[in-house]
């Protein structure tokens, strides 16, 4: 009988699972044939396999019952996905009727935006399109000023006057008459103002708003910076990109010139300018 | 896709024998084995298993048999009727009714890692390699766990030189 070295636990093991290689299993078994402990140890692994075999083999055995049948199942699957691209459907149009329902229902939930948004809106949209134009910025010209504020005040039923804002560097350049809506002033009147450097500032006035109340508000918009006033007499949005500083001093000067300089609105204003 | 159908369908039968020795008992493993079917199934167009189909259902049916594990700790255990110890039991008639009986308990006393890979390859006869990645474990670490799980049963099942059974073929 041939001697053999001594084998690793784990060789062994893997013998009694079944794990080697013809050739490697035979060595193996030699070496059991000499060694009688291996042998028993080996013999016990293979009889507590027995057991487990003998023990749950027969479930393997069994007719598969209908539920574990793979066709069926994947035919299941289908068949729920199905329903749930319905759903998803279902819900898709379920989806669109609501918004559609809210897109009609709209104007019963929509708050009618107020009349200084609707106007500071107009102001700065206005200065955008005409403080861009060269040629066309004004419909009529400073040279002929009179004309100007006297027809501006004929359409706008409301007697206004051009700032003069030639101690902030402004110039007017002329000014121009503009639609506007009947609840927020009517009509208005843009007047433009220039500097040497040719930055641009407009003053957008309409007729008082229907309540007549005072209000003020500096706001910005679009990148441009808006002081709005509405009084008993009229409503106004000075508009323009200055920086804040001078945007101030030359709402301030609009603000003063086109209330007369004084009263409780001029105060409260001129503090609001002055703080806010 | 019909092949891959019928190649999960021929691996039925393992996985149930597979659930049953785990679980131990017959409506948790047929249970476990459908879900593991219907998780296969509902991934098949996505997951094109790579490797053996036997590997990648046994690796699915194990981690939903964990989570269920788990979830069963949280809950506090389940325990069927008919798996309720009934003492004492009838006597053995033959020298290896009792052996069984005694190393089915020695098998569900196994802490879970030691008994997944010992079941996977005794009873499944699955090689080293497949069984090392199905549980996801290195080799080295599935050896030493069957090296434990069977000492512990030989301490349990007693060393009698009795074989358990005559051994049948």
């Amino acid at each position: 009988m041939t001697t053999v070295g001594p084998i690793s636990r784990e060789t062994l093991l893997a013998y009694a699972d079944g794990q080697l290689s013809a050739a490697e299993a035979e060595t193996v078994e030699a070496y059991l044939a000499a060694n009688p402990e291996a042998a028993a140890e080996v013999a016990l692994w293979r009889r507590q396999d027995d057991a487990i075999r003998t023990l749950f083999s027969p479930a393997a055995a069994e007719p598969v019952p209908l539920r574990l049948k793979p066709a069926r199942l994947a035919a299941e699957l289908k068949m729920r996905n199905r329903g749930r691209w319905r759903l998803a459907a279902a819900a898709v149009v379920l989806l669109g009727l609501g918004l559609g329902a809210g897109w009609l229902a709209r104007p019963l939930f929509e708050r009618a935006p107020a009349a200084s948004e609707m106007l500071i809106a107009s102001a700065v949209n206005a200065h955008r399109v005409f403080s861009a134009e060269n040629r066309h910025a004004v419909e009529v010209a400073s040279d002929e000023e009179e004309h100007l504020v006297t027809w501006l005040s004929n359409r706008l039923e409301t007697p206004i006057g051009a700032p003069d804002l030639s101690p902030e560097g402004f110039a007017l350049k002329g000014g121009r008459l503009l639609p506007g809506e009947p609840q927020a002033g009517g009509r208005a009147a843009q007047l433009m103002y220039e500097d040497a450097a040719g930055e641009r500032v407009t003053v957008y006035i309409t007729a008082a708003l229907p309540d007549r109340k005072p209000a003020y508000e500096f706001t910005s918009r679009d990148g441009a910076a808006a002081f709005y006033w509405a009084n008993e007499a009229i409503t106004c949005t000075v508009v323009g990109t200055l920086p804040g500083e001078r945007m101030k001093a030359v709402s301030q000067a609009v603000y003063r010139q086109l209330t007369g300089g004084g009263g409780i609105g001029a105060g409260i204003a001129g503090d609001y300018l002055e703080n806010g | 896709m019909g092949d891959l159908i019928a190649e999960i369908e021929a691996c039925v039968p393992a996985l149930r024998r597979y659930a049953r020795a785990l679980t131990r008992n017959a409506d948790v493993a047929d249970d476990l084995v459908q879900d593991c079917l219907e998780r296969a199934l509902a991934r098949r167009g996505l997951f094109r298993p790579q490797g053996p189909v036997r590997a990648w259902l046994f690796t699915i049916l194990l981690n939903l048999y964990r989570n269920g594990l788990r979830a069963s700790r949280r809950r506090g255990e389940t325990v069927a009727i008919e798996d309720m110890p009934s003492e004492p039991m009838t006597p053995a008639a033959q020298p290896g009714h009792m052996a069984l009986a005694e190393i089915a308990r020695a098998i569900e006393a196994l802490p879970p890692d030691q008994k997944e890979a010992l079941l996977l390859v005794v009873l499944e006869g699955v090689s080293y390699a497949e069984a090392a990645g199905i549980l996801g474990i290195p080799q080295g670490t599935l050896m030493s766990r069957l090296s434990r799980a069977r000492a512990a049963l030989r301490i349990i099942g007693g060393t009698s030189g009795e074989p358990y059974l005559r051994t049948v073929k």
